[in-house]
């Protein structure tokens, strides 16, 4: 037996895009009201709002980090307001925040939220908010390392011990992609998803990274309503009942990272995930990761156990993990299949997981979705978290 | 648009200072703790693993060999751009700590997984950064 503490009972959402005109407030604004609406709850029954840190937007951030969003909103009911942020992982500590004011009474109907706009950053700003963000500046910047580069390294050291050719490692960007043409929330929907020969014809940023193989930064933001598992069932409204959760810490500096602690702590996150909510991988129904860069993949899919030790990119080439294939995995197909909202990935990710086990992903709907795997990891990769969510507390 | 093109210099700290002035000297100098012998990379306050504050350095033999690597041909920061393209790569030195640094005097096709390699000092306004080469057939092993 579990013991459910929080559900997600409602769910909002922009589609990413690049939208100028589509400010910070407007994307409050919609999905702030439409997840509330969507619980069932009235805006006055909302008692905490947590954001989720905007990365390189430090004029949203202020605002956020200083309460506004209830006064915005009109939300009378709130008794208190919090920013977080860790990185990639922030909307996991969001939702552990929204559990411990549940579970003291602070608060009985938490609104998660975030908001991104990456169009109106100033270029110089985005480059050094991406230049060095989570990239050390005395052992790593000075040396000319990027993002792209860190993840450059770890995917060359992955081929060379797997034997991972550069067409099964382009198939996760297909694979990925192939969800975000089936999903209305993504920039690509409608678009079809890249061949690998595509992949691999684009330009070569940094070995083994293809163009293709990088991110689009896009705006976007996501919320949802937190109630206590209980609160959730009277209610009588599908959910999604946290059921378990385990975490491991890596490292903050990209070279103190040891490749083979990383793939251990993805192993042992998800197997104390998934004791906690009484489950076996063969129960989990969808697998809804969240790395931000599709190289990590296969990587991941091995430390799951979802594919066997240096198989990972196989599988991705042989389809298995794309849609209509046989494994659900990242069905809003992660930040290259919804663009790089920043931490706003992570919140997307939920976002979708509590979807899917609403039963109302549409035409990415798993079927019988009961069991969800969810990660998130923050910044370069400094951590990993594993929860477990379900359909029944 | 303006953008400032300086090339970054390691933002030190107190602690690490003897290490680049090692570098100036063309020594590659690695933190160890006194009380439990750890050797530290990068070099800290106190010992990582025992919090010791008795700390001191010894002069690395500057062999390494190649964990791994990437070769940058685009999409770097704007002040890197006219040096692609160029290799980072993760070296493990002999004295059993691993650092990120520069592979160079070498075509990129060439670097390889487990490479021996041997540090190069490259001056940089004051600093000198450690960068490795390929050991040459003639260096002492």
């Amino acid at each position: 037996m579990t013991s459910s503490k929080i559900a997600v009972v409602g769910i909002g959402e922009v589609p990413t895009a690049l939208l100028p005109e589509r400010t910070h407030w407007d994307i409050v604004y919609e999905t702030g009201m439409a997840a509330v609406r969507d619980s069932g709850l009235g805006k006055d029954d909302i008692t905490g709002v947590i954001s989720v840190a905007a990365l390189a937007q430090p004029a949203i951030e202020a605002e956020l980090a200083y309460g506004r969003v209830p006064e915005e909103l009109g939300l009378k009911g709130v008794r208190d307001t919090a920013l977080v942020n860790a990185g990639g992982s922030s909307t996991s500590n969001a939702l552990r925040l929204a559990e411990q004011w549940i579970a003291a009474g602070t608060a009985d109907a938490v609104l998660i939220h975030h908001t991104t706009v990456h169009s109106t950053m100033p270029l110089e700003v985005k480059i050094a908010a991406f230049a060095n963000a989570g990239i050390d500046l005395q052992w790593e910047y000075p040396f000319g390392t990027t993002y792209n580069i860190i993840m450059g390294l770890l995917a060359s050291r992955y081929m060379h011990d797997t034997g991972a050719t550069p067409e099964q490692m382009a198939s996760v960007v297909t694979a990925l992609r192939s969800w975000a043409q089936k999903d209305p929330h993504s920039l690509f929907f409608g678009k079809a998803a890249p061949t690998v020969d595509k992949v691999l014809e684009s330009q070569l940023l940094n070995t083994p990274l293809h163009v293709r193989e990088s991110n689009v930064l896009a705006d976007g933001g996501a919320a949802m309503v937190v109630v206590s598992a209980a609160r959730a069932k009277s209610l009588g409204v599908p959910a999604a009942y946290k059921l378990g959760e385990s975490v491991r810490y890596f490292s903050s500096t990209c070279v103190m990272r040891d490749f083979d602690v990383v793939r251990a702590g993805f192993a042992v996150t998800a197997t104390e995930a998934m004791q906690q909510a009484g489950i076996t991988k063969d129960d989990v129904d969808l697998w809804n990761v969240y790395l931000a860069y599709p190289l990590v993949h296969p990587m991941m899919a091995e430390a799951l156990g979802v594919a066997p030790p240096g198989e990972g990119a196989k599988y991705f080439h042989e389809g298995r993990m794309s849609f209509g294939g046989d494994i659900p995995w990242s069905t809003i197909g992660d930040a290259p299949g919804r663009g790089h909202t920043g931490s706003g990935v992570g919140t997307a990710c939920y976002v979708e997981t509590a979807r899917q086990l609403m039963n109302r992903a549409g035409e990415r709907q798993v079927d019988d979705c009961r069991f969800v795997y969810q990660n998130t990891a923050g910044g370069s990769g400094f951590n990993n978290i594993a929860t477990i969510w379900g359909n029944e507390a | 648009m303006e953008f400032d093109m300086t090339k970054p210099l390691p933002v030190t700290q107190p602690w690490s200072e003897p290490f680049w002035e090692g570098t100036r000297q063309g020594k590659l100098l690695i933190q160890t703790c006194n009380n439990c012998d750890a050797r530290i990379f990068y070099p800290r306050k106190a010992c990582p693993e025992c919090w010791s504050a008795d700390l001191s350095w010894i002069e690395s033999s500057g062999r390494a060999v190649v964990f791994t690597f990437s070769t940058a041909f685009s999409m770097v920061e704007p002040k890197f751009a006219d040096e692609l393209p160029y290799t980072i790569a993760y070296v493990d030195l002999a004295e059993g700590v691993r650092m990120m640094t520069r592979i160079v005097n070498c075509a990129p096709e060439d670097i390889t997984f487990g490479m021996d390699v041997t540090v190069v000092f490259h001056e940089r306004d004051g600093f000198r950064l450690p960068y490795f080469e390929p050991m040459r057939a003639e260096d002492p092993s």
